[in-house]
Parts: structure tokens; sequence; C-alpha cells
């Protein structure tokens, strides 16, 4: 019973690790572009998220509402101002520059907001949960999960379905190819963008509520996401999806073992994976 | 129809023999240390040698095998407790124990590598980054290093302040020859030729007969090498090390930042960068996070407009290199 409990505590939390590791897939998976400052946005804007729930009293909901525009505005920026500049063959460019990014952000958030942890007031649905059986299960972790599953469902229908995902599809496979197609591959990928930090919008106000934050939080939210991005399969989002709840459930077991162990348990899983299926458990068939 | 009748290759330039001359002081000035300087300022020099080392180490990596690691601190804490342990559980002599201790980042590099290579560009880095942090987790696990709480070096005790003064300038002067020495006589190699063409264009030098892989898998465990003696030195000096100081990704920034804002590619570019860190460091580092802010800005802005660095816009006003890797044909006119 202990273990089917950590295995569901595992695929709750996974689903919460699916919400980071969405849009690194977006991105990975299309642009080739590693952000590294991922963690450290999402940080920012659940930080964000805890300071304006302080002045406006919009609730729960209504805060996902305000964070998530501001979160594309946040990505779109990143993209035209940034990313577009390096993004390229040579990898070096964009992962150096997210780098200084990412140092940059941590340190102007520890400015900000000091090296506090915070969190979004509890509002009752934090605590709240039911019983199945012997287990006890968050009512909030389950929202979580159940917003995961709709939004892996849903990236992955505007991939296959929508012209934007056949534009995306086709720049990511050949971006000059793409070009004399009459696709302009610099406002698919900033719209790509976006769409990856609105994500993080809304995992950044469930994080704030599920648990704390602090401004050095960033990294430790960036390596589970490319955990969960390579363990399901690069470019396949359903992969990040799948690759999160092995993730999630690998840290929960490795807690139940020993409680310094959680995290650990995550990066060996990983590397198990590296070693025996490097292309992941959802890639496609060559 | 004219023959040229005189002609012979040049490595050498005149910035090269004044540099290597100001070098070969600087080394003797480094040795000469405990004698002319005070015990703070031996300390600086400890810390900035190893800067440089470890940023030698990471251009090697990054500017020419093209491997973009930000999981260096792994080899950098591994490399500092097996020194505390050879030293203060086995009773080996510290200074002995210290280029021991290097056979533990060459022994993590190999199945890292292995492990690691499957994955191209930004995937390696982060993946170095996971591998840097398991073992930072497990070293806090294990209770034989005093897991989370860290050793401490009581052995070096038995040695007076001007005996360990010596010896760490000597460790020092070892290093620096081991890691400006050693990519300098690299990239004047055969392989170092093979590096360049890798730096430019790894498929076009894999079609002229660079074995890449190969050459990548030696430079890596020769970068974690050099890197783990200069972390070795380092905590050795700092007499203490915890998982989370001596595996903290901040040597990982430290190095980028060293070499992008000196200029990634270039022997040159990696002291520049050093010094240029170094002393903003003494200057600004107690302003905190504000400085922070500007390190990561200056990285940012130097990735996006000035990738070749301070040597980059230093080379553009004259080629006077300082460590010359290109040979020159010189044709004498006889008649």
């Amino acid at each position: 019973m202990q273990w089917l409990d950590a295995i569901i505590q595992g695929i709750l939390l996974g689903g919460m690790y699916a919400q980071y590791a969405l849009g690194m897939a977006l991105m990975f998976g299309v642009m080739r572009i590693v952000n590294i400052a991922h963690g450290d946005v999402m940080i920012l804007l659940s930080l964000i998220a805890v300071s304006l729930a302080g002045v406006l009293p919009v609730g729960n909901i209504g805060l996902i509402v305000v964070i998530v525009p501001i979160a594309v505005a946040i990505g779109w920026a990143l993209q035209t101002f940034i990313l577009n500049r390096v993004v390229g063959a040579d990898p070096l460019p964009s992962l150096i520059a997210t780098f200084g990014l990412s140092i940059a952000l941590q340190n102007l958030m520890l400015e900000i907001w000091s090296a506090d942890t915070r969190s979004l007031p509890n509002s009752g649905i934090a605590s709240e949960s039911f019983q199945i059986g012997s287990i006890y299960v968050g009512l909030l972790p389950v929202i979580v999960l159940v917003c995961a599953f709709v939004l892996t469902g849903g990236l992955d229908a505007v991939m296959r379905y929508t012209r934007f995902g056949r534009g995306l599809r086709a720049a990511a496979a050949d971006t000059e190819a793409a070009a004399m197609t009459g696709v302009d591959p610099k406002r698919i990928y900033a719209t790509a963008t976006a769409i990856a930090v609105g994500i993080l919008g809304l995992a950044a106000v469930f994080a704030a509520l599920r648990a704390t934050v602090s401004p050095s939080d960033g990294s430790a939210q960036l390596i589970y996401a490319f955990e969960a991005v390579i363990i399901g399969g690069m470019g396949s989002i359903w992969g990040a999806f799948l690759g999160s709840m092995v993730l999630g459930i690998a840290q929960a077991i490795g807690l139940r073992i020993d409680p310094g162990l959680g995290i650990l348990f995550g990066h060996l899983v990983f590397l198990l994976v590296l070693a025996t299926r490097p292309e992941g458990i959802m890639a496609r068939k060559k | 129809m004219e023959t040229i009748k005189h002609m012979r290759v040049a490595r050498a330039t005149t910035s090269s023999r004044i540099a290597m001359t100001f070098g070969i002081m600087v080394l003797f000035a480094l040795v000469a240390m405990p004698w002319w300087a005070t015990s703070g300022n031996i300390r600086w020099a400890i810390e900035l040698c190893c800067y440089i080392a470890i940023a030698q180490m990471w251009n090697l990596l990054a500017g020419y095998a093209g491997l973009v690691s930000v999981g260096q601190q792994a080899f950098i804490g591994v490399a500092g407790y097996l020194l505390f342990v050879l030293a203060q559980n086995f009773g080996v002599n510290p200074f002995v124990a210290v280029f021991l201790s290097v056979i533990a980042p060459a022994v993590l590099a190999v199945p890292t590598y292995l492990l690691l290579r499957r994955l191209d560009g930004p995937y390696f880095a982060i993946g170095t980054w996971v591998v840097a942090e398991a073992v930072r987790l497990a070293t806090s696990n294990i209770d034989y290093v005093n897991a989370g709480a860290g050793m401490t070096l009581r052995v070096m005790t038995q040695y007076s302040q001007h005996e360990r003064e010596v010896a760490f300038v000597l460790l020092c002067a070892v290093l620096l020859l081991a890691t400006i020495g050693g990519s300098y006589w690299l990239l004047r190699s055969r392989h170092g030729l093979a590096l360049t063409a890798m730096r430019d264009n790894p498929v076009a030098a894999a079609s002229q007969g660079v074995n890449v892989g190969r050459l990548r898998f030696c430079i890596f465990v020769a970068a974690a090498v050099g890197t783990g003696l200069a972390g070795a030195i380092y905590y050795m000096a700092q007499l203490r090390i915890t998982p989370g100081a001596g595996f903290d990704p901040f040597w990982a920034s430290m190095s980028i930042f060293i070499v992008m804002v000196g200029g990634i590619g270039s022997i040159e570019g990696a002291i520049i960068g050093a010094l240029i860190y170094f002393f903003a460091d003494r200057l600004f580092g107690e302003f905190g996070s504000a400085y922070l802010i500007v390190l990561g800005l200056l990285t940012l802005v130097i990735a996006l407009y000035a990738r070749g660095g301070v040597w980059g816009l230093l080379q553009k006003l004259g080629d006077h290199p300082w460590f010359p890797v290109r040979r020159k044909l010189i044709v004498e006119d006889k008649a």
C-alpha cells in the first residue's frame, strides 16, 4: 500500500513537472533552443503572482487570468529580442545568452523579493483532499494533473492539425525551405515561445499554490523539465508528459526509501534511460 | 619564371616572444611569492590560478571540442573530496594526495562522456549539470565523507604557514604549466590542427580524417583532470570542503563568464577573462546580487553582439598573439 501511495503521489507530482516540461518540449523540439532561464522565468512568474495576490483580490482563477497574458508577453519578448538573434545551427550562443539571462534573473529576483520562500495564501483548495481506499489524495495536485493532461492534449492537437502547427513543424524540419513556402520562421518561433512561457504562467500559479517558491529554485525546475523531456523522447509532446510521470514516480519512490534520496533517484532514472534507451520512451520508430 | 629560393616557416612573433618572457617572469614571481608577498596576497594568487586553470579547461571543451559543459563542478568536487579522504582518512601526504586526487575526475569523466555523448549541443550541457547534481546529492548522503556537513583538512596543521605557502605556490605553478602550457602544447601539436578544424566545423573536420568522437572523448577526460587538479588545490587551500561548495554550479557560471568575456576559442581570452573576473570580484563583490545581475547581463550581451569577447576586440586592433598557433610562410627574396 505504501508503494501504491508513492506511485500515486509520484504521478501527481509528475503533473506539476509536466507543466514545466511542455514548454521546454515545444522550444526544444521546434527551435533546438534550450532556454537555461526556463525555470527562472517560471519562478519570476510565481513571485509576480504572489505579489499580485497581495494587491488584487481576484482569487486564484483571476490570478491565472492575469498571469498567463503576462507570461505570453514575456515569452514573445524573450524570443523577439533575444532568442531570434541567437537561434541557428550553432547551439553555443543561445545557450550562453540564456545562461547569462538566468544568472541576471535569479539575482534580480533576489534584489526584489529577497531570498525568502513565498507562497500564495492558502485558499482552502490547497489543503482539501479526498480518500480512495486508504490513500489520501490532495484536490489541488489532481487539478494540476488534469490541467497538465488537457494542456498536453491541446498542444499535441495544435501541433498536428492547425496551420500554425504545420508551420511550426515545417520550420523545425528546415527553416529555409519553410521560409520559401511562406512561413515566417521568426514569427512562428515568437508564437511558440509565447505559448511555452504562457504554459509556464499557469504552472507558476499552481507551483505557488502547491508549495513555496524562492528566487534560487529555478535551476531545479529547469533540470526536472529537461529530464522529463529527455526521458520521454525529444520532440514528442506526449513524451514530455509521460517523462514527467516517470520522473515524478522515481522521485516519490526515492523519497519513501530515504528523504535525502528523492531528487537523486530522479537523476538516476534519467541517467538510466540515457544509458539504455537514449531516444526516450516515446520516440518515434526510425 | 622565378623560383622561390629561400623560405622558412615562422610561428613565433614579436608579441609572442614578449608574452613568453613575461609569462616566465610571472611564473618565477609566483614561485617566489612566499618571500616577498603577504599571506593575503598569496591566497589571492592561489584563487586566481585556480580560476585561470578551470576557465582554460572550459575553453578547451567549449571553444575547441564543441562540448559545452555546465557540470565541471562535478570534477572539482570529486577531486577535492578524494584529496580530503586520502589525506585525512588514509594519512597520505596531502601534497602527494593532491596529484593522486585527479584519478577521481578521470574515472568519473569516462562514464559521463559515454552516457552524454548521445546528447548533442544544449542537451549535452544540461546533461553534465544533471551528472554534477547527482554526484553532489550522492556525496551529501555518504556518511563516510561526513554527508552534508563536509570535511576539514586537519592534517595541514603539521606544516608551518611558510611551508604551506611554498608548497601552494609551487602547486599553482605546476597547475598553470599543466593547463595553459598543456593547452598550448596540444594546440601546436598535430591534434591542435585537428582541434582547430573541429572548432570551425566538426563535420568538415571529420571528412578530412579527424576522428572527432575520439578527440572529443580525450579532451573531455583531459579537461576533467585539469579542472579536478585546480579544484583539489583550491579546496586544499580552503582547508574545508562541503558538497554545497565543492559541487556549486557557480563554478560553471564562473567558467562561462570568464571565457565568454575574455574571448572563447583562444588561450589568451581565458587568461584575460580570469583577470577581469578576479578584479571585478574584488572591486564589486560587495554589491552581491547587483554585481551578479551585471555579470549575467554582460554574458548575455556578449553572446548577442560580441562573440569574440575582449580578446576578439583586441584582435581587431592588430594581430598580436601571445600564444601563436598559426604558422606563417616567410619568403626571403634575396635577389
